[in-house]
């Protein structure tokens, strides 16, 4: 320990995310009490710090040692590092104590701070004062969601011979990837690549695939988790559909397709998409008559399956099963573009979201591929006239690609999330593929092209004559039939306003609806954009708070589909260490303050 | 050319009255949602960003802050918080400041003790020399006519004086935003026949602020014209008719008809803004100078002394009118004489003069795109 052992513990906060329940007041007292601490000051929230002020506070009091205690620490040592260098003293004695890093314990902030503050008091690293003890545990592992991070990870740990369960909330697994049209940057085939991943997962030994089911409760503890899941009622029997669509021909009922994003509808007896796995049928129990009429009316489809398997007395039903580990890949949701109302997204038609187009463009979906405008049809069964895609329909001249829509702003989604710009300039290569007359342009705000290959994409499209403009247009308008896009083209220093026939909104992504009573489920933290939390943002992105569950893809925060499978590998080799060592991982989120004081002594003393 | 910045710009402009402006990432929203916003003049982002940047001479000469009337869409649609729509408010603050030669102005943005402090030190000294000078001219308890404690012919000239006083400080301050924007810019050629034929605008820029009843939401446009018009009634009204307005005590509805309308019309406009202001009901009232709420005071005040002063003179307390119209003198003189020239009352000029200059800017601006085309064309001939 570097100079004269006197240290000062000062809180900052950013402020912008400081939870109300976290008593800092009470940290403060219990921070003076700790050994060497001659100085403890709540500073507030965002502290202007002077450091030719601060320094000869510094000296008065004799601190050689500064401790920053807050949630973003970081963003205040400087002052002090100065402050300590213009003492004379040794400048790299500025120690953080980021409760943001190591804090997120649902109910427990106020001791975890504490821990937090004793750790850096102590110069030990938190991570390891507060190790919890190893756990027996169990072999077998529930994966929560089927996309690409849930199916990654089962594989993993399937093929390594470790039995699997895994929970998927809609009828068949692929999730958001089965979507996509292509992938950025290589342009793969989306389906291509995750449609053989998907057979194997059904086809697998290891893996029991649970489908239109959702995890209910976890109990138990860490190594040993009693999870209870809820079968819900498919109607259909997937051992006995052959998909012959029978079934769905007769179904009277019409409503948005979710595969299609709503572009297409679905029957209320239906296969997701036509490479679903399970590759069978199910019915919509809040849409189909027969089901809401207690089986007073239709039921159609019964006297059309040729092999009896459909059972409209089908009754869902919960089953518990014991698990060692647990990972949580429950996904995402897209912002909703019609809350920006000068989008347009709602009232003008040729008004897209970045997953409408997905499947606009998609060799799969109504159009069979090719781009085209929605156009006017009248529908007989509801008598009006409705907006539609149809493949004969007219084709766009120019295409408005808008960047950052939801993200990066203060009154919606203030992070970024990372996928839209990639995606939309895979967009736009699409566009100009399909469509070589039609102008695309690029409204953005900066350009994110961050990973390996995406910079070498960006310049790859402004050679295919994509219009990149710097400046998000604010503003859709309809004006004579058509549409104009009004922005800023900042780098030109010039206003813009574009007549253009289809404008597709970049939107961002966002925690699922019902993130919060997952976290609960889960005992995790969530971070201030809603994102759950993972262990340690650095070290242990992959591993939480509670032992034995872990997170991987979006569930943790936006990440495109090479990270997101890199991290399920990840879970897969971590839940694969814990059962073949016979030691799981307990939980930090247990571990008490006097255990982690206790340790953190220790530490200090050697 | 070298361009000096200065990286405290921020700072200063956060005396006037400006929040968050380092927050801005240069989405080009607020440029776009705009319903002004167009070329060459684009803002507020490009303001935001010269703040940023720290280019204070460039602002100096930036006429944009004139040409928004905050209504406020920019900083609603803003994704970053970052209030556009207040800073072009601080910068006409600030740009008031600038204009301003005698450095009056600077001082009494920056410290609201020191405006304060200015209007009580002017009101004090209008109350002495009026009380001299009535209790030398006439009785505290006459009125109007003869003996009169103030005759209205000797106010009527004080008036004319006080007004050429202020203009001649607003013309040197005129002159200087003109300097600033165009004469010192040696790119700029502006031909006298542009400015005779563009004269029209000051005028009808004046009397209609037509400019302002484009923004999307229509009533701030038609509250402010209403001030603007009561303000112009009873300007006529004492200037020319103070004879008429003083005399008394029956009402002689010619004048008073008039007076009658412009002080309702004073008074609603100023309690609106007052309520505005405190209930932060519009975006525009969100944030609120020190200078602001001094102005809105100010104004509360002259009117009630003198719609009292009236009342007291139809009722026939004479002595109490006499006294109410030296209180509301008291609060006239300091108004006018400290608020026209060196305050928020100043836009009564600047605004009209940059839609003017502006047109001129733009004017010249495409002259000189012409010519570097035909230049082109005729090298590449």
């Amino acid at each position: 320990m570097g100079g004269n052992g006197k240290i000062g513990v000062f809180f900052c906060l950013e402020g912008t995310d400081t939870p109300p329940e976290l008593n800092l007041e009470e940290v403060a007292r219990y921070a003076r009490n700790l050994e060497s601490v001659v100085r403890v000051e709540v500073m507030g929230t965002r502290p202007r710090l002077d450091p030719e002020t601060l320094a000869p506070d510094l000296k008065r009091a004799g601190i050689e040692t500064v401790v920053v205690a807050g949630d973003s620490p970081g963003h205040f040592k400087q002052a002090f590092v100065r402050a300590l260098a213009l003492n004379g003293a040794n400048p790299e004695e500025v120690r953080l104590a980021s409760f943001r890093e190591h804090g997120t314990v649902p109910g427990k902030l106020t001791e975890r701070a504490k821990a937090i503050v004793a750790c850096a008091v102590r110069d030990v690293p938190f991570g390891l004062a507060a190790v919890p003890k190893p756990v027996p545990v169990h072999p077998v592992t529930v994966v929560i969601g089927g996309g690409i991070a849930g199916i990654q990870a089962s594989l993993e740990i399937a093929d390594a011979g470790q039995k699997v369960i895994l929970v998927e909330k809609s009828g068949t697994i692929g999730g958001h990837m089965a979507m996509f049209d292509k992938t950025f940057p290589t342009l793969d085939c989306a389906a291509c690549i995750l449609t053989p991943k998907m057979v194997a997962v059904a086809q697998h030994s290891m893996i029991d695939l649970m489908t239109y089911s959702e995890v209910q409760e976890i109990a138990g503890s860490s190594g040993a988790f009693r999870v209870k899941i809820l079968k819900k009622a498919r109607y259909v029997d997937p051992d006995a559909c052959v998909a012959c669509h029978a079934c769905r021909d007769v179904c009277p009922i019409s409503i948005p397709s979710e595969f299609d994003s709503g572009i297409t509808t679905r029957k209320a007896i239906y296969m997701p998409f036509p490479q679903a796995v399970p590759n069978s049928y199910l019915i919509d129990a809040e849409s189909c008559t027969y089901i809401l009429s207690d089986g007073k009316k239709c039921g159609a489809c019964l006297t059309k399956c040729a092999k009896d398997g459909i059972h409209l007395d089908e009754k869902d039903t919960v089953v518990e099963v014991e698990a060692g580990n647990i990972v949580v890949a429950t996904g995402y949701d897209i912002f909703d573009a019609s809350r920006i109302e000068r989008y347009g997204y709602g009232t003008l038609p040729n008004v897209l979201t970045a997953l409408e187009f997905e499947r606009l463009t998609n060799a799969s979906g109504p159009t069979g591929g090719t781009i085209v405008l929605k156009s006017k049809k009248y529908n007989k069964r509801k008598k009006a006239e409705e907006w539609v895609f149809d493949a004969e329909g007219p084709r766009p001249k120019s295409v408005v690609i808008i960047h950052c829509v939801g993200s990066r702003d203060a009154r919606y989604n203030p992070y970024c999330s990372r996928v839209c710009c990639m995606y939309s300039l895979k967009f736009a290569h699409l566009v100009r593929e399909k469509l070589p007359d039609a102008a695309c342009y690029e409204f953005y705000i900066d350009m994110r092209a961050f990973g390996k290959g995406y910079e070498d994409f960006f310049e790859r499209i402004k050679h295919e004559q994509v219009f990149v403009v710097r400046g998000r247009s604010a503003k859709v308008t309809e004006k004579d039939g058509g549409m104009v896009v009004k922005g800023e083209d900042i780098l030109n220093d010039r206003l813009m306003e574009l007549p253009v026939d289809m404008v597709i909104l970049s939107v961002g992504l966002q925690p699922v609806a019902d993130v919060e009573s997952l976290a609960r489920m889960f005992g995790i933290a969530r971070d201030r954009d809603g994102w759950l939390t993972e262990m340690d943002y650095n070290l242990d992105p992959t591993a939480t708070e509670r032992g034995g569950i872990f997170l991987a893809g979006v569930c943790q925060g936006p990440k495109d589909i090479p990270d997101t499978v890199a991290q399920a590998s990840a879970v897969a080799a971590r839940i694969l260490r814990s059962i073949l060592s016979g030691k799981g991982q307990g939980s930090r989120a247990d571990l008490t303050l006097e255990e982690i004081d206790a340790r953190s002594r220790e530490l200090a003393a050697r | 050319m070298a361009i000096r910045a200065n990286p405290r710009l921020i700072e200063e402009l956060e005396l006037y009255g400006a929040e968050d402006v380092s927050k801005c990432y240069h989405c080009g929203n607020c440029s776009a949602v705009c319903p002004f916003s167009r070329d060459p003049f684009l803002f507020p982002r490009k303001s935001m960003r010269y703040l940023q940047m720290g280019l204070e001479e460039k602002l100096k000469g930036n006429l944009d802050p004139w040409l928004c009337y905050y209504c406020g869409e920019c900083s609603d649609e803003c994704p970053r918080d970052a209030e556009p729509g207040e800073t072009m408010m601080s910068l006409r603050r600030w740009l008031t400041s600038q204009y301003d030669f005698t450095g009056i102005s600077r001082l009494f943005y920056r410290s609201w003790k020191i405006e304060s402090a200015a209007i009580l030190l002017v009101a004090a000294l209008t109350g002495l020399g009026f009380w001299l000078f009535g209790s030398s001219v006439g009785s505290l308890g006459v009125y109007d006519g003869p003996g009169a404690f103030f005759p209205s012919s000797a106010i009527h000239k004080f008036d004319w004086a006080l007004g050429f006083l202020l203009a001649g400080l607003l013309l040197v301050n005129c002159a200087r935003m003109w300097w600033f924007s165009i004469g010192r810019d040696p790119k700029l050629r502006i031909p006298v026949s542009a400015y005779v034929r563009r004269l029209f605008l000051l005028p009808f820029h004046f009397f209609t602020q037509d400019r302002y009843r484009q923004c999307e939401k229509k009533r701030p446009w038609a509250i402010h014209l209403v001030l603007m018009l009561s303000y112009l009634t009873m300007l006529v009204l004492i200037m020319f008719f103070l004879h008429l307005v003083q005399s008394g005590p029956e009402i002689d509805w010619r004048v008073h008809a008039f007076g009658y309308l412009a002080t309702a019309g004073l008074l609603g406009t100023t309690a609106f803004a007052l309520y505005g202001r405190i209930r932060k009901t519009e975006t525009h009232y969100k944030h609120s100078h020190e200078s602001d709420w001094i102005f809105l005071i100010l104004l509360g005040y002259v009117a009630g002394t003198g719609i009292v002063q009236h009342v007291l003179h139809r009722a026939g307390l004479n002595t109490a009118a006499n006294i109410t119209y030296l209180a509301h003198m008291m609060g006239v003189v300091p108004m006018l004489g400290l608020e026209v020239p060196f305050s928020k009352w100043a836009h009564l000029a600047y605004r009209p003069l940059a839609m003017y200059f502006s047109a001129l800017q733009e004017e010249a601006m495409e002259a000189r795109g012409r010519a570097s085309e035909e230049t082109a064309r005729l090298r590449a001939a």
